[in-house]
């Protein structure tokens, strides 16, 4: 697995990303970050429920109770219109990013 | 079940109840059991699944800092607070002023003795004036 820390700071993007394209629960956004990355990068539970108060704090996301399973209705999430645009401009950002990162870690 | 929910209690005991907390509790059991069941599935026993769940779950930490700082207020309605304390604070200096200012006139004008009461109640919109300035 890869060091965490460079990750944290882009967490808030990637589940984002991952609401973005459709409302999840806490452990199906959890299940598929490890599917997409291959089980390269997992993300804890802890850091995930702060990802998502944070988020939902910044009205970047709401939630909503869904279909009963496992004893209890599940918390889905859904993004806002603010997340959206939020998530777009973060888009750019790492492009910007990526490229000026890329000057100095290339070609050696 | 009861290990994970005892265990998530367990987590959150030191966080300030709050509807958040109880509502992210709530959501992290019923998550956390899911994740037993799933690994129950691909063929963990159910106490290896469930130790396997408790020990992913990881820091405890990012969710106080999150929920700690959501239990004080927002900064704009904490700004609203004090704005509106200071408001009353103004003005009940004011009526108590006027109070020792008109019972001096009125009893003993020739002893002006009410700058002495008023003195100590400015203390208080002083007070609340600074705290204005230091949430501004």
């Amino acid at each position: 697995m890869v060091r965490s820390d460079i990750i944290r700071g882009h967490l808030d993007a990637i589940i984002l990303r991952l609401i973005y394209e459709k409302d999840q629960y806490g452990y199906e956004i959890s299940k598929e970050i490890s599917l997409r990355t291959n089980d390269r990068f997992q993300i804890k539970e802890a850091t995930l429920y702060a990802v998502f108060q944070r988020l939902e704090r910044r009205e970047l996301i709401e939630s909503y109770f869904g279909d009963i399973s496992h004893g209890g209705k599940r918390r889905y999430y859904k993004i806002t219109k603010l997340g959206k645009a939020y998530f777009k401009e973060t888009v750019e950002e790492w492009q910007e990013i990526k490229e000026i990162i890329n000057i100095f870690m290339e070609g050696i | 079940m009861r290990t994970i929910k005892d265990h998530v209690k367990e987590l959150f005991k030191d966080i300030p109840t709050s509807e958040h907390k109880e509502l992210m509790m709530k959501d992290v059991i019923q998550n956390m059991e899911e994740k037993v069941s799933d690994l129950m599935f691909a063929g963990k026993f159910e106490e290896d699944a469930i130790n396997k769940t408790i020990v992913e779950f990881g820091d405890i930490e990012d969710i106080k800092r999150e929920l700690g700082t959501n239990t004080n207020n927002s900064p704009r309605r904490d700004r609203k607070n004090v704005s509106l304390q200071l408001g009353f604070s103004l003005w009940g200096s004011g009526l108590i002023t006027a109070l020792f200012v008109f019972i001096n006139l009125y009893y003993s004008p020739d002893v002006i003795w009410f700058v002495y009461p008023v003195f100590a109640v400015l203390w208080w919109p002083l007070a609340m004036f600074y705290r204005w300035l230091g949430v501004k």
